[in-house]
């Protein structure tokens, strides 16, 4: 692309951000909330693979939204299972992700 | 790409199983067909199940094929994330005006690679996983989406660009509108599917507030192999459930819920996924609550037997209440029928609603079709000699738009449609057609 293309494209968006304002400032909030629940989910698990249980004593969230979340990024390649620990699955983040 | 108008012989309303089958037989005998669907893939609820009963067959083997067939198909025009505004006779025919909703994305030039799906930070409940799992704001809607192009969801989106910088073929086009254009048919066939009852509607099953009461769709997207965990867990916390309960009739045969009729599907549904779970757990308990158990098709009745032989025990009673524990554990309240009518309290890890079918779609403001005042289905005046004529000449209906059944039946029902609309368009070239109705037919449905 070249730098005249980046700042068409910079422009359009801006102007396509402010058409839909509200929906922006939803879905930014939406993010920095899934972002501040992840952090919470993930820094338990730098001490090795948790289970939903164990994850919502330490972080105090509901195992139903913790569950969502793991769901979410195991999907995307964030998080891996590690095996099961009783009837429960162990969850790690996959090696070089921090 | 601009979607022009279209002449065809017949259109076809809904990508489900039915439509598909019914578009199909249709191309096949050489008339053109335009499919369309509102979503952003066809395959309607069947491509969400795991197996079929009683073969236990994969769904998605079954589906797939068909979705591939209808999308490659000479006969068949496919148009994906579309709605039907109005519809307006024609000399006989119909014209249908047609939005196309815009996709954000180019369709013929998107490959379905998904990077764009994992450039977005967005995550929203995925519908298709009954929110259980996520999806991006940008995705593929599932594994084997057809057509395997994106979609983004602009109500949802954050707008950072992310998708479009990711795209290795620049198909992002943040400026697409809704598009309308016309579709001129001589026959419409309704192939518009079912709802289910929703989990909240009954208060005394906890009105959709329990965790670990989900409905019968929920666990076939558990037991499918693309489902949301990937297991057979349990939505509070995760845990493989050891006691797993079904509640029978717990949207049908209810006058509380106005869904008087039996849904026909759900002793069924339950059996198989008591079977499959029996399988992905081998040492859970499995029990079915039911009030009688209907059995009606060919084999169904030595599938129940098999499952009792499995070890699936089937208590005869009607839950009354369910409750929760302090472990988030369902507790049903029951009169256990054969022990003395007792009535007890027991926990289970998990209970499974099965829910009933209820209409999903109501044709009369843009049809002119009327609907069954006793159930909400689309209303077939003669049901018996033909099941897939509406009160409206030159439109058909099939499937779960007519009446609640299976899968078979939806399959054998589509055939039907197309052989009626088949004959009726050969009327229309000269051949003789008579519509088999006539106004002293009155006769009683024959369910069996």
């Amino acid at each position: 692309m070249t730098k005249e293309d980046a700042k068409k494209r910079a422009i359009f968006l801006k102007n396509l951000r402010a058409q839909h304002e509200e929906t922006v400032e939803r879905t930014q909030t939406l993010l920095k909330e899934q972002k501040a629940i992840r952090r919470q989910i993930c820094q338990p698990m730098r001490d090795g693979p948790k289970t939903i249980p164990e994850l919502a004593q330490i972080t105090g969230l509901p195992g139903n939204e913790i569950l969502w979340h793991i769901t979410a990024m195991k999907k995307y390649d964030l998080i891996v299972e590690a095996g099961m620990c009783a009837e429960y699955y162990l969850y790690q983040r996959p090696e070089g992700v921090k | 790409m601009t979607q022009e108008n279209l002449h065809v012989d017949t259109l076809v309303v809904g990508g489900g199983i039915a439509g598909m089958q019914s578009a199909l037989d249709l191309a096949d005998q050489g008339f053109r067909v335009a499919l369309v669907e509102k979503e952003a893939s066809i395959g309607g609820k069947m491509i969400a199940l795991s197996k079929v009963f009683p073969t236990l067959d994969c769904c998605s083997c079954i589906t797939t094929p068909k979705m591939s067939a209808v999308a490659h198909h000479e006969n068949i025009d496919l148009l994906t994330y579309c709605e039907i505004g109005a519809i307006h006779e024609n000399g006989g025919g119909f014209v249908a005006d047609v939005t196309k909703k815009p996709r954000y994305v180019n369709e013929a030039d998107c490959t379905g690679c998904r990077q764009c799906e994992y450039a977005c930070p967005i995550d929203l409940p995925n519908a298709f996983d009954m929110d259980l799992g996520a999806m991006r704001a940008i995705r593929v809607p599932f594994s084997t989406a057809v057509p395997q192009k994106a979609v983004l969801d602009i109500e949802n989106c954050i707008l950072c660009g992310k998708c479009e910088q990711t795209c290795p073929v620049n198909c992002i086009d943040f400026t697409q509108q809704p598009e309308q254009f016309q579709i001129e048919a001589d026959a419409i066939v309704l192939a518009t599917g079912f709802g289910l009852t929703p989990t909240d509607a009954k208060k005394e099953y906890g009105a959709g507030q329990l965790l670990n009461v989900v409905d019968a769709l929920t666990v076939e997207r558990l037991l499918a192999p693309t489902g949301p965990y990937g297991h057979v867990l349990r939505p509070s916390d995760g845990k493989e459930p050891d006691s797993i309960a079904y509640v029978q009739c717990a949207g049908s045969r209810d006058t509380t819920l106005g869904v008087e009729y039996c849904s026909r599907v759900c002793c069924m549904y339950a059996i198989k996924q008591a079977m499959l779970l029996s399988g992905a757990l081998p040492l859970a308990d499995i029990t079915i609550y039911y009030m009688d158990i209907r059995t009606f098709g060919k084999g169904y009745e030595q599938f129940y037997q098999n499952a009792r032989a499995m070890g699936i025990e089937f208590v005869k009673g009607k839950v009354a209440r369910i409750t929760e524990d302090d472990d988030k554990n369902p507790v049903v309240r029951v009169e256990l029928i054969d022990e003395g009518s007792q009535i007890v309290e027991r926990a289970h890890d998990m209970i499974v609603l099965s829910v009933g079918m209820v209409p999903g779609y109501n044709p009369q403001a843009i049809y002119g079709v009327p609907i069954d005042a006793s159930d909400g289905f689309i209303e077939i005046p003669s049901p018996n000699i033909a099941p897939t004529v509406t009160n409206h000449e030159g439109i058909f209906a099939t499937g779960t738009a007519v009446s609640p059944m299976d899968i078979v039946d939806s399959i054998v029902m589509a055939g039907a449609a197309a052989a009626e609309t088949a004959a009726y368009l050969q009327s229309r070239n000269g051949h003789s057609y008579k519509l088999p109705i006539s106004g002293s037919m009155e006769m009683e449905v024959a369910h069996v």
